[in-house]
Order: C-alpha cells, then sequence, then structure tokens
C-alpha cells in the first residue's frame, strides 16, 4: 500500500463510502422481503374451519378419513388429532386437539416459497402446486403449526387442501364428513350467513399460536391449548401425545 | 440426538458453511486487489482468494441439490424450476445471487489465471472492474446465508436480525482463513522476494482476522444475551446452548473455544511483536496451519449448532 502511482491512488475514504454503498445495497436487497409485507386483503372468500373440541372423542376417524382420501403415505399426517393430558389422580383430565393446516391470511409458507409453487387460492385454501415444488424444505421450516411434511413418494412438501377436489364438487372435506362428534364445521367464514361465520360469532373462539400474527383460518371452540412447557409454572403434570412420528410438538 | 428428525441437515449445514468461506474467500480478495496498488506486495492474498472462492461455493450448491426431497425421488432437474421465478423468498434471492456469484468469481479467478499475472498487465482493468463487483457479491452471499434462516418466526433461535451479521463475520473470518491455509500449504520457500511478499500477507492477513474474530465474539455476545434477556420462545431456544442444554458443550469448546478464543490467542502472539516492536513477522509452520485449520472448524461448527438449535426449538405454547 506503500508504493502507489498518483493516478491509481483511491483514498481510504472514497474507498469506505464505495464500500459502504455497496454494503447498503446488499442489505437493502435482503430487506425487500419484509419491506414488501403488507396487511392481507380481505378476500370475498375465505374457506375455513370450526372444530368444537367439546365435541371432539379423539376416535382418529378424521385421520384414517384424510389418509384414506389422498392415500398419505406411511409415517406422515395431513390431519392428526392430538392428545393433552394433564393433572394428577383424581383430577386428572384428557382433551383432544384435531389438527389441519390453518390455512392463515398471512402464510409464512407461501412468504419463502423460492418457487411460488406454495400459493394462495383466491377463495383463501393455501395450496402446492406439486409441479413447481422442488422439495426444499423452506416452508417445513417456516410452518409455525408444523402442518407440512415432505411427500416421501413425491419428494415435495405435502400437506391439508381442504380436500378442493371435494369442495369444488360441493362436497365437504373428507374429515368434517367422517366426524362423528360433527366437531367440525366447514365453510366461507367471510360469509355473513354462512354456518361457520354464524357460529364464530356467537362462541369464544381461538386460533393457534395467534401471536405468530398469521392469522389462522382453524377456528376451536373449547380447546385445550395446554403445552409440555407449561409445567414450569402451573407445576401440575402435563403430557402431550402428538400421535405423530414426532413427539414433540412444535 | 435429534439427528433423524431433523429437516435440514448435513448437507445444508455444510453448505452454509461452504458459501460463507467462498463468499468471504472472495470479498477479501477483491478488496485487498482494490486496496492495494501497483507494488504487488498483497497480489498474491487477491490470487489465492480468487482461485478458493467458486470451489467451495459450487460444491456447497451442489449439496443443496443433493438434499433436495425432489432430488430423493429421482427428479434430478427439478430445481430449474428456481430459474423459472423471481421473488421475494430470501432462498429465491440467494439462488440468483449464488448464479452470479459464481459465473462473477470463475471470470474473475480467469483473470489470475496467465503465469505472470501481475498488477498493471494487460488483464488488470477487467480484474479491477470485477473486483468492484465481487465485493458487494462476496457480502451479499454471506449475509444472505444468515437471511435465508433469519426469515422465519416459527425457528426462534434464527429469527434474530444479527445472525446475518454473525454469519458475514463468520464467512469473512473462514474466507481470510481458507486463503491462509492454502498459501500455507502451497508457498515456496526460498526467494527471498516472495518471502517478503509472504511474511508481509501473512501479517495482513493475521491483523485482519483477529479483528474479525474479535468483532464475531461481540456479535455472538450480543446474539446470545439479546435472547437470554428476552422472555419467552426466545429465551427457551437459546438455553440449548447455553449450560445445561443439549448443545452446551458443542458451541462452547467447539465454536467459542478452538474456533475463536485458541485462533484469536494465537493471532494476538503472531502479531504483537510486530505492532509493538516493528520486528518481522514470523510464523511457525505449524502454528500457520493450525491456526486456519481451527478457525475453519469453528465456523462449520457455528453453523452446525446455529442449524441444529434452531430445528430442536420451536416457539413455546400453542
Amino acid at each position: 500500500m506503500s508504493v502507489r502511482t498518483k493516478k491509481r491512488k483511491l483514498s481510504r475514504r472514497k474507498f469506505m463510502g464505495r464500500l459502504g454503498a455497496a454494503t447498503a445495497a446488499a442489505a437493502g436487497a435482503a430487506a425487500l422481503p419484509t419491506a414488501a409485507r403488507a396487511a392481507a386483503p380481505k378476500r370475498e372468500i375465505q374457506y375455513g374451519m370450526l372444530i368444537d373440541a367439546r365435541r371432539c372423542v379423539g376416535c382418529h376417524a378424521c385421520t384414517v378419513a384424510c389418509k384414506s382420501e389422498f392415500d398419505v403415505p406411511l409415517g406422515v399426517n395431513r390431519s392428526w388429532v392430538e392428545y393433552t393430558e394433564k393433572g394428577d389422580h383424581p383430577f386428572a383430565q384428557r382433551t383432544f386437539l384435531p389438527r389441519l393446516c390453518n390455512h392463515c391470511s398471512e402464510p409464512p409458507c407461501v412468504r419463502v416459497c423460492p418457487t411460488g409453487a406454495t400459493y394462495k387460492r383466491r377463495d383463501g385454501i393455501v395450496v402446492i402446486d406439486k409441479n413447481m415444488c422442488i422439495g426444499c424444505k423452506y416452508c417445513l421450516q417456516a410452518c409455525p403449526y408444523d402442518a407440512r411434511f415432505l411427500n416421501p413418494v413425491t419428494g415435495t412438501a405435502d400437506k391439508c387442501d381442504f380436500c378442493v377436489h371435494r369442495i369444488s364438487q360441493g362436497l365437504v372435506p373428507a374429515c368434517v364428513n367422517t366426524c362423528v362428534g360433527r366437531a367440525r364445521i366447514f365453510g366461507d367464514v367471510n360469509a355473513s350467513d354462512s354456518e361457520i361465520s354464524k357460529l364464530i360469532a356467537r362462541n369464544a373462539v381461538t386460533v393457534l399460536r395467534k401471536e405468530m400474527g398469521t392469522q389462522p383460518n382453524v377456528f376451536y371452540i373449547g380447546a385445550d391449548d395446554s403445552d409440555e412447557h407449561d409445567i414450569h409454572y402451573t407445576g401440575q403434570y402435563i403430557h402431550v401425545n402428538t400421535h405423530r412420528p414426532k413427539k414433540e410438538r412444535r | 440426538m435429534h439427528g433423524d428428525e431433523l429437516t435440514w441437515s448435513l448437507p445444508v449445514i455444510s453448505y452454509l458453511f461452504l458459501a460463507g468461506m467462498g463468499a468471504g474467500a472472495l470479498a477479501t480478495s477483491a478488496s485487498v486487489l482494490l486496496r492495494s496498488g501497483p507494488s504487488g506486495t498483497y497480489f498474491n492474498i487477491a490470487r489465492y482468494g480468487a482461485f478458493i472462492a467458486p470451489i467451495p461455493v459450487s460444491i456447497g450448491c451442489f449439496l443443496l441439490i443433493f438434499e433436495l426431497g425432489t432430488f430423493h425421488v429421482g427428479l434430478w432437474f427439478r430445481w430449474i424450476n428456481l430459474y423459472r421465478v423471481i421473488n421475494l423468498s430470501p432462498m429465491s434471492i440467494g439462488t440468483w445471487l449464488l448464479t452470479f456469484f459464481i459465473g462473477v468469481s470463475v471470470l474473475y479467478a480467469a483473470t489470475f489465471l496467465p503465469r505472470n499475472a501481475a498488477p498493471g498487465d494487460k488483464w488488470d482493468l477487467p480484474r479491477r472492474l470485477l473486483a468492484w463487483v465481487c465485493v458487494p457479491l462476496g457480502i451479499g452471499v454471506a449475509v444472505y446465508t444468515g437471511v435465508l434462516l433469519g426469515a422465519m418466526p416459527s425457528r426462534p433461535f434464527w429469527n434474530s436480525p444479527i445472525l446475518a451479521m454473525l454469519f458475514l463475520l463468520s464467512s469473512l473470518s473462514t474466507g481470510i482463513a481458507g486463503i491462509m491455509l492454502a498459501w500455507a500449504i502451497l508457498h515456496r520457500k526460498g526467494d527471498p522476494e516472495a518471502e517478503h511478499q509472504y511474511r508481509e500477507s501473512g501479517y495482513l492477513l493475521t491483523a485482519t482476522d483477529i479483528l474479525l474474530i474479535a468483532l464475531e465474539s461481540l456479535v455472538l455476545l450480543l446474539f446470545i444475551m439479546y435472547a437470554h434477556l428476552t422472555i419467552g420462545s426466545v429465551k427457551h431456544a437459546i438455553s440449548v446452548i447455553l449450560a445445561g442444554g443439549p448443545l452446551a458443550t458443542t458451541f462452547w469448546v467447539w465454536v467459542v473455544l478452538l474456533g475463536l478464543f485458541i485462533p484469536a490467542a494465537i493471532e494476538l502472539f503472531l502479531i504483537m511483536p510486530r505492532l509493538l516492536y516493528q520486528k518481522t513477522f514470523e510464523v511457525h509452520r505449524s502454528l500457520e496451519v493450525f491456526m486456519p485449520v481451527a478457525v475453519l472448524i469453528g465456523g462449520f461448527m457455528l453453523r452446525y449448532v446455529v442449524v441444529t438449535a434452531g430445528q430442536i426449538t420451536y416457539p413455546i405454547g400453542l
């Protein structure tokens, strides 16, 4: 750095200025995905599901109906039922929590998909284009509900799609059709006169992991969302059985 | 422990390390080239960096393709779909960045190919022009590896803005270590002019690396401190690398001790005589190999710990 011609001389200040500009440009490019986020426009149709956990008996009929509807490979589930056991005898309780894709209004999986294979349809259903998906598993990481999995047969991401092939024919999803306790109500949550929107209006409903800001469209009545971490402050025995190969709920 | 459950495992971990190292080597090479004048004292740093850069990045990209779900079921060219779309997904931006990176870094390396390549030769202008592109590309790729992980609220361990900064500093440090290691192995002793260049460059790289390691330690401290000072999911997530956590030993021994403290101590020991007493910069053969190897292992283990910890933790509560 000591020997240098006048012509070529690039002052330290100038260099730092240019380097700073280059870094700012790189950082700007990286910051774009978050900058582009805006409130989701209200859709004309937003299909959703209301699950009345009080009516669920934990029979897994929905899980089985879903498996047979899609021939879902062994070891993975589009829809599943979790058991939450808590308390010690005689004050013990077991509750059931049916789980599926939440078809969020702000789906994090759609934001991260590099090929646009995952997208939200006009009717609010989040679907995966099997021919575009490359199986990078980014959406599996981004989903806060662990609703996605890699289909071992197709090698692509897969999940619940509210049985689009059934609802396009005027039927209800397979899990709703089979539910023995009629715990599942399917419909358009944006239509004020639909059964689901009336029930959502008249009941105390919750969604899962609301703090994630994903705006889920699967609503629950009377769901016990206790978590195994709660033992640290409630002191009560809590065990969650996910009925999935992953023993821990995530 | 959780090995068979990881969605992203060794190929992705290796990719993050290799891409970071290549990006760091390119950014170092290009900035040294642009900073040094026609004397050519530091030209060999630029040369080694340019030759190293495209190799780990390309290997890393191949590993990524091998890891794809569609590749496993025989759809070997499904990844081409990445080039049919450009959107704001960090992975999409990263794909295009990496593509430009590999293209530009190969061209840049080609300008160093002639045996008598030196500052001021006929390739000087294209080399410098490419170097101006290489600096932002290198930094961009290094930052992107952190953004890729950091973009998801569903992974509290990763969802930190400082993770990209940590990966950038680690990338630059491992890139420099790669240059030092290659040069330490390949340089020929004997020629006094070459020896002089080697010593000067060695001092520059070592002194730069210790600064980067210091900054990296600071960023790592902030990363852990802020996560530990919050409550809820992030605190729960960071606890896996703190005392009592399943990854605590891996993190503190392999990343902090072997990857940061030991190389920093060696580098301090090496540069002090020249910095304080203007003595000649001398490195023992074993140290000049061990020190970059330690930095490289530390860089790999940092990716290993971050990628694993991010996937064994999740938001608490439902």
